[in-house]
């Protein structure tokens, strides 16, 4: 990401972060130390819904995943409020955290994102705001 | 929690529903006002009989149920707004049962109205960084559903169809209707992709419209014959665990819920009205995309999961069928003005059950059921019977 002249902000704070060992981008997300369940976005007052107590700690989850459900959206939703380009794809990614979330999918040809394969995360310009900034988001993209 | 059982009975004495559409030179209000004027009619009592009001619209704004009774009367009986997404009129439903059941009020109106926003609709039911995302759109919701759905249980595109081609067939002896014109299986295969595998003939329309009912107590009707009494109105919300796409929740892989919201909604109104799906006669059921029709039927416990799509392709919903569903066309053809759908789905099953659905009467209907939800998300399941 590092080429782009341009400034890049990210959709919402707090969604990820670049800096793992690793390398690669991860998101943030929260779990809990009592019952084990893992939530995305990280839930900001720790609190479990599934054990209805305040258990929950931050973790950076999985960047790998399966993607269990994908459609290919080809007109824009209603309201004015998604800017990123149409036709896209958007599904449920299974990461192995055992965590299901909503994500958008990206890939170079959208209809043939594979059901059930695998897919990792990354993070890509959804949209140019009117100043020119690149507004950055999580995504999944299907591994070989 | 009081049981309802034990509570006295409640009747819906009177139902008003105006066409649905679209239209351009009227306001709420007056879809709101005209549901109001024939629901009164048709119970055969003056808006001095009316104790309160409970008023279910989703995008009107501030007391917009206020504006609608401003023009039949101002008698200074409690006005109460609901919004509660697609169930927002099968909410003011209930609202006004419990007030009858539980000796409040003898006589109470509940609306549903809408006039779908023609800019950009300012949206609750997700988060900003979800609306930015692209996940606020309802066809491609649904789509994940139907993906997993049809994974599951081998329904095809075709079996979708055939739903869109059974309510639309239904819907064309609806004359308050949006779309009266039934299709065939080959226009709805070959109407465009909206969200893999969902094309616009499986989504039903928005429109503009209203409906109402005035509900009272047995000794407050004007005619017991063509009363129909409410056996059950049930609402309930999320259930951890339950995935939802739709109310922008996916579900939970390591606790999913043991009961859904839907068949918890179904289970309670099972309970309360002491019948069970073999006792129902007719149903309405929530085609807001029609694979739910579908897995509808199949949650609401009418079937196992997966067997739907082959009792549909058996003529057991259709028109003469055992159990017939939308008989007025459901969404599909009705349109879906969200807070007029709850209660457009419950004058329907009045129609039916007093024999007065015309050239789409069904056979011996005497137990309805009616079922919606939505965003919230929300699940309301509603027995009539005769
Ligand atoms: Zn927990």
């Amino acid at each position: 990401m590092g080429e782009s002249n341009q400034q890049q902000v990210p959709l919402k704070e707090g969604f990820w972060t670049s800096g793992t060992p690793d390398g690669g981008p991860r998101l943030i997300g929260s779990r809990c130390t009592n019952c084990g369940e893992v939530y995305f976005p990280k839930k900001p007052k720790g609190w479990c819904l599934h054990c209805q107590q305040q258990t929950l700690e931050e973790i950076l989850l999985s960047p790998r995943g399966r993607i269990s459900a994908v459609t290919v959206v080809r007109q824009p939703p209603a309201g004015g409020f998604y800017h990123g380009p149409v036709p896209y794809a958007y599904g449920l990614v299974d990461l192995s955290d055992g965590l299901r979330l909503v994500s958008q999918i990206t890939a170079d040809d959208l209809d043939s994102i594979p059901v059930g394969g695998e897919a990792e995360l990354v993070i890509k310009p959804l949209y140019q705001d009117p100043e020119g900034r690149e507004i950055m988001t999580f995504m999944f993209t299907p591994v070989a | 929690m009081k049981n309802l059982n034990e509570m006295r009975e409640v009747y819906v004495a009177g139902i008003g529903l105006t066409q649905w559409g679209f239209f351009e030179q009227q306001e709420c209000y007056d879809f709101g006002s005209e549901a109001i004027f024939k629901a009164l009619a048709d119970a055969e009592m003056g808006w001095n009989d009316i104790q309160a009001a409970f008023c279910g619209s989703v995008y009107q704004g501030t007391a917009s149920g206020h504006q609608a009774i401003k023009e039949v009367g101002l008698t200074g009986i409690p006005v109460i707004n609901v919004e509660n997404a697609c169930s927002s009129g099968s909410s003011s439903l209930r609202l006004a049962y419990l007030m009858v059941a539980a000796e409040i009020y003898d006589v109470v109106l509940a609306l549903g109205m809408e006039k779908m926003p023609r800019g950009p609709i300012p949206s609750t039911a997700f988060r900003p960084w979800e609306l930015a995302s692209g996940f606020n759109i309802q066809v491609g919701n649904y789509a994940l559903e139907t993906v997993e759905y049809m994974r599951e249980t081998g329904v095809t595109e075709e079996d979708l169809a055939r739903v869109t081609v059974k309510n639309r067939k239904n819907g064309a002896m609806n004359p308050n209707a949006r779309f009266q014109k039934p299709v065939s299986l080959e226009d709805v295969m070959a109407s465009r992709m909206v969200a893999e595998p969902l094309r616009l003939l499986h989504c039903c329309p928005l429109a503009d419209g209203a409906a109402a009912a005035v509900v009272c107590s047995k000794n407050k009707l004007k005619s017991l014959s063509r009363a129909v009494k409410i056996a059950a109105s049930v609402i309930t919300s999320g259930v951890y665990g339950d995935g939802m796409p739709a109310a922008g929740i996916a579900s939970s892989l390591q606790f999913p819920p043991e009961v859904g919201i839907l068949e918890l909604s179904a289970q309670q109104a099972y309970q309360v009205s002491g019948y069970g799906p073999e006792d129902i006669d007719i149903v309405q059921g929530y085609d807001t995309t029609v694979p739910s029709e579908l897995w509808g039927m199949e949650k609401l416990g009418f079937c196992k999961k997966g067997e739907a799509a082959g009792l549909l392709r058996d003529g057991k919903f259709d028109l003469d069928g055992d159990l017939p569903v939308n008989t007025d066309g459901g969404l599909m053809s009705r349109g879906h003005p969200l807070g007029a759908t709850g209660l457009g789905q419950i004058c329907e099953l009045v129609t039916q059950l007093r024999d007065e659905a015309g050239a789409r009467q069904v056979k011996k209907a005497r137990v309805g059921l009616a079922h919606a939800m939505g965003a919230g998300p929300n699940s309301s399941v509603t027995i009539l019977t005769r």
